[in-house]
Formats: structure tokens, C-alpha cells, sequence
């Protein structure tokens, strides 16, 4: 079909289909091969209950013929990565991808893959978004995809619960998961008497390196009882589903450790609302936005707010708000903006980097609050550097300028000890003067009972 | 039907020692789940469980929804 030209570059592995992109939609194609699996499937009302439970993202069959069946799918808002995800929203995600096996096995069929890429996050909730993914259960089969789950997802959760979720950034330098002997040498040696650790990681580490010239069994058919099959799925989920992090939580919440008054708070939330509401921005993306505290007290109409932080307490807080109020327009992103997400993999437009996910998404307005003076004066970016950054992001700009006496200012400027002159250039007029270079100031207004200034700001580009 | 099989095994290695493995993890993890489901029925014998967590088979289940204080990973 004419639209293979603009087939995505991230789906060049499966030979069952594609994704294309038809301008800003995106469909997902069938190829030939996978017609027997997808007609089984629909003969057997596969897909509607995992619709129903969101669990898999809804299609409609929009074309078919000899060559192609065309799936349009919901779309996703914006895509987000394994490594983007903190700890409970990858532990969510496994957990999805066991229950579509085990739903799968049910009915005769069994996922063929179990990439972490396969989930991403849609209306609060995690979704697998690969329909192309499920194949015929061949009686009496192992899983194939078992290897698969164990790199990306089982793998990484377990070293995160042992070494901080920090481990789970891992992924974005091993796009094809975590190798299980990596894994094995960084797990401490006590988890060699725990049955699950051990047969999942360390017994499977040796058994790969054994028979890692070989390709077929010498002796017997492998064979897995499908019974068997479950017991090793029910295992996993509830290890996985107990698991936590070992790290404790730095704090419980996080706005009882800012240096807000209750005034300055409710000012700054009253604030935002009103620019966010005046102007009609639907797409917010709040950078720096903690535990979505401020995202969540905009009460007009928004399709979907993006609250992206550095900090994975905050972005574990945030997705168990989500979580708990079942929240629909939440996206938590756990998101460095000093080094945002890399493009990976094939020709480096496998995966691609956040910044170019964010442009394509379209924010219709950035929250910067409280983030310039750690843009500045911990990451030493030059004010004209953030000024083009966030004139790239989006046409509106709601920005958070803490004065040179604000206290976190002042803290942060004595860390320079000797080096604090070099960060003279921190004030008011030059901040005004690098954004003016590349914003119109529409409105600015002192937070009241604090050295901070609040601007509101729309881009010349 | 066979061409479409063999196509899927060049899709992407399993790692034989990944399926060989499978038959022991299986055994372990059959084990382990005997043995948790006993000492639950021995606790329950006593009143001492708490009601159990969703499981891999609550599916449509309106999304699993777990209590606010059960979510926090961190």
C-alpha cells in the first residue's frame, strides 16, 4: 500500500506488520503472514474484552485486502519509554504483560515478544499497544517470549528493588533489555537462596552461557506443560506485584519541605489557573512539576497534562495520585531536562528522543515553576540556552523567576564557595533580557510572601 | 501455515538455554506457589490472612483498582 513510505521506523523487527504514519495519525498494517493469527483472533472475540478492561489499545479494521489489513488504533497522546517510567508504572506494566499472557493462554493463544516497548502509558493507565504481538499457542510449547520478559522488565525491576530505580535507566542503553548475566553479577549473593531470583536470573544466566553456541536441543523436544506454564507466570506476577524499592521514600510530601508560604502558595496555584484557563491551553506540559501538585489545581478543561521531574519520588508520587483518583489526563514523566532522553536503536530513530516525542505531541503551554534557578545555577545553563529551549517547546510560557535573596537561590549560590562571582550574572533584568530575545513578557506578577516572580510569556517564533 | 512459523523463528532468538531453563523455573515456581497456598490455608485455619490481592487472572475487572496505601512503590 501507497502509505509504506511512511512506514515508522520503530517497527522493522516483527514481520507480521508495521506501523505507518498517515500524516499525524498512526495505523498499523498486517502483513499477509499474520492473517491466519489475526482472523483467529477475531473469531474468537479476542480483543474486545481486553478493549473493555484497556487493557490492550482499542482498533477498528479500517481496510483489507489481499495484501494489507489496515488497523486504526486509538491514539496514543504521547509515547513514553521504559526509561521515562518510574518504578510502580514499570512494575504495572509487567504486571500487564503477565495477565495478557496468562488471558492469552486461555484462549489458545501466547504472546510472541514481551518488549517493555510493547506497554505505554494512555489515560492514566498502562495499555500494550503491539496487537500484532499474540500468535498460536503450540501445545506443550515454552514461552519464547520468556527471555524477553525477564531483560526487559523482570530483570531491571529487580535490580532497581536492590540498587534505587536509578537501575532502570539502564534500558536506555540496552535496548534490547538487560543482559540476565549483567543482571546475575549485580544481584547481591543472597538472592541465590530465594527460589524465584534463583531460577529466573541466576540459574537462567548459566544456562545461556552453556548453550550459547547452540541453537537447537541435542537430545529431546523442549516441552513445557501448559499448567507449567502458568504456575511460572503466577510466580512471577506475585513476585513482581510484592516488590518494592529498598530506597526509602526522601520525603512524603514534597511541598512541606519548599520555602512557600500558604499564601504564596495559593497565589502562585490561583495564578496559573488563570493564565492556563485565559489562554485555552489544553496540552500543559509541566516541567519540573513534582508531584503534578500544580498541574492538578488548573480546573479548566485539560485533554492532558504531561508533569515531567527529575526526582523519581516525586514521579512515583505523582503516578500513584493518578493511580488512586483514576485520573485520565496525568501523564507522570520521569524526565532530567539537563539530559533529556537520546534517540536509540536502529539508525537512531528506533526510539525516539523526548524532545522530539514532546514537539510532535504539541504542548499548547510549558509550566516552568521553580526550575531556572537549578537550570542556572546547578546546571550553569546560560539564560539565553533555556530562553531558546523553552521557546522550541511550546508557544506559551508560564515561568517561575526566584530572586537572587530567595533562599533556595542563596543556598544554591553558596555550593559555588569560591566560584559564587561567576554566577553574578543570576538576576532579574538579565533573565528578562535573554527570554525577551525569544518571548513577548505579557504579564508578570510578584508571588506575595516570597522573592519570586511569576511571568507569562508567548514565543516569537 | 509452516511458512508462517518458520518466519516467526527468524523474528527473534529465544536464547535456547532461556527455553531449556523454563521446565526448572516451572518446577520451582510450582513449588513456591504450593507451598504459599498452604500456609495460607493454615493461616486462614487460624484467622490470621488478609484478604488476598488481585492475582494475573482478575482481567475486565474494571482495571484492577488496588487501595491508595497498597501503591506506593517508592
Amino acid at each position: 500500500m501507497k502509505s509504506k513510505a511512511h512506514r515508522h521506523q520503530a517497527s522493522f523487527r516483527d514481520p507480521s506488520g508495521y506501523i505507518v504514519r498517515d500524516g499525524s495519525v498512526v495505523k498499523r498494517v498486517i502483513n499477509p503472514i499474520y492473517f491466519p493469527v489475526y482472523d483467529a483472533l477475531c473469531k474468537a472475540d479476542f480483543f474486545s474484552p481486553l478493549f473493555k478492561a484497556k487493557m490492550l489499545i482499542p482498533h477498528v479494521e479500517q481496510e483489507r485486502s489481499a495484501e494489507a489489513i489496515v488497523l486504526m488504533p486509538d491514539q496514543i497522546d504521547l509515547m513514553t519509554y521504559p526509561y521515562e517510567w518510574s518504578f510502580e508504572q514499570y512494575k504495572q506494566a509487567a504486571l500487564l504483560t503477565l495477565k495478557l499472557q496468562n488471558f492469552a493462554l486461555d484462549r489458545d493463544f501466547s504472546l510472541k515478544d514481551a518488549s517493555a516497548y510493547n506497554v505505554t502509558f494512555h489515560r492514566g493507565k498502562p495499555v500494550f499497544i503491539d496487537t500484532l504481538s499474540f500468535d498460536f499457542y503450540q501445545k506443550d510449547s515454552p514461552w519464547r517470549a520468556y527471555k524477553q520478559f525477564i531483560t526487559h522488565f523482570f530483570g531491571p525491576l529487580v535490580l532497581a528493588h536492590f540498587h534505587g530505580a536509578e537501575a532502570l535507566k539502564m534500558m536506555q542503553t540496552h535496548i534490547d533489555g538487560i543482559p540476565v548475566a549483567l543482571v546475575a553479577s549485580m544481584l547481591p549473593k543472597r538472592t541465590k537462596l530465594s527460589p524465584t531470583l534463583y531460577t529466573n536470573i541466576h540459574l537462567m544466566a548459566k544456562m545461556e552461557a552453556k548453550h550459547k553456541d547452540e541453537y537447537t536441543p541435542k537430545s529431546r523436544s523442549i516441552k513445557l506443560s501448559k499448567q507449567s506454564l502458568r504456575n511460572l507466570l503466577r510466580s512471577l506476577y506475585n513476585y513482581i506485584d510484592q516488590l518494592e524499592l529498598m530506597q526509602q521514600t526522601e520525603w512524603g510530601d514534597y511541598y512541606n519541605k519548599t520555602n512557600y508560604q500558604p499564601e504564596s502558595f495559593i497565589f502562585k496555584k490561583e495564578q496559573i489557573q488563570k493564565w492556563i484557563a485565559g489562554n485555552g491551553a489544553r496540552k500543559i506540559l509541566d516541567l519540573g512539576g513534582n508531584d503534578g501538585t500544580f498541574a492538578r489545581a488548573i480546573d479548566s478543561d485539560i485533554d492532558l497534562a504531561v508533569v515531567a521531574d527529575v526526582d523519581h519520588n516525586a514521579v512515583a508520587l505523582n503516578y500513584a495520585q493518578v493511580k488512586a483518583n483514576k485520573e485520565v489526563n496525568m501523564l507522570p514523566l520521569w524526565f532530567d531536562v539537563t539530559q533529556p532522553s537520546p534517540a536509540i536503536g536502529w539508525v537512531n530513530l528506533e526510539r525516539e528522543s523526548i524532545l522530539n516525542r514532546l514537539s510532535a505531541w504539541g504542548p499548547e503551554a510549558v509550566l516552568a515553576l521553580a526550575v531556572i534557578h537549578h537550570m542556572t545555577l546547578s546546571a550553569n545553563i546560560p539564560f539565553a540556552d533555556s530562553a531558546q529551549f523553552f521557546a522550541r517547546l511550546s508557544p506559551l510560557l508560564v515561568i517561575e523567576f526566584p530572586k537572587r535573596d530567595d533562599s533556595w537561590v542563596d543556598s544554591l549560590l553558596q555550593r559555588k564557595r569560591e566560584f559564587i562571582n561567576h554566577f553574578d550574572h543570576y538576576h532579574q533584568e538579565n533573565f528578562e533580557k535573554a527570554f525577551e530575545e525569544h518571548f513577548k513578557i505579557l504579564e508578570k506578577v510578584n508571588i506575595p510572601g516570597s522573592d519570586r516572580i511569576l511571568y507569562l510569556m508567548h514565543s516569537r517564533q | 501455515m509452516m511458512g508462517y512459523f518458520s518466519m516467526m523463528f527468524l523474528y527473534f532468538d529465544a536464547g535456547l538455554g532461556a527455553m531449556l531453563v523454563q521446565a526448572i523455573v516451572a518446577a520451582a515456581a510450582g513449588i513456591v506457589l504450593f507451598s504459599k497456598n498452604f500456609m495460607y490455608k493454615v493461616k486462614s485455619f487460624f484467622g490470621l490472612t488478609k484478604s488476598q490481592k488481585d492475582g494475573i487472572d482478575t482481567i475486565d475487572f474494571e482495571q484492577d483498582e488496588k487501595q491508595p496505601n497498597e501503591e506506593q512503590g517508592s
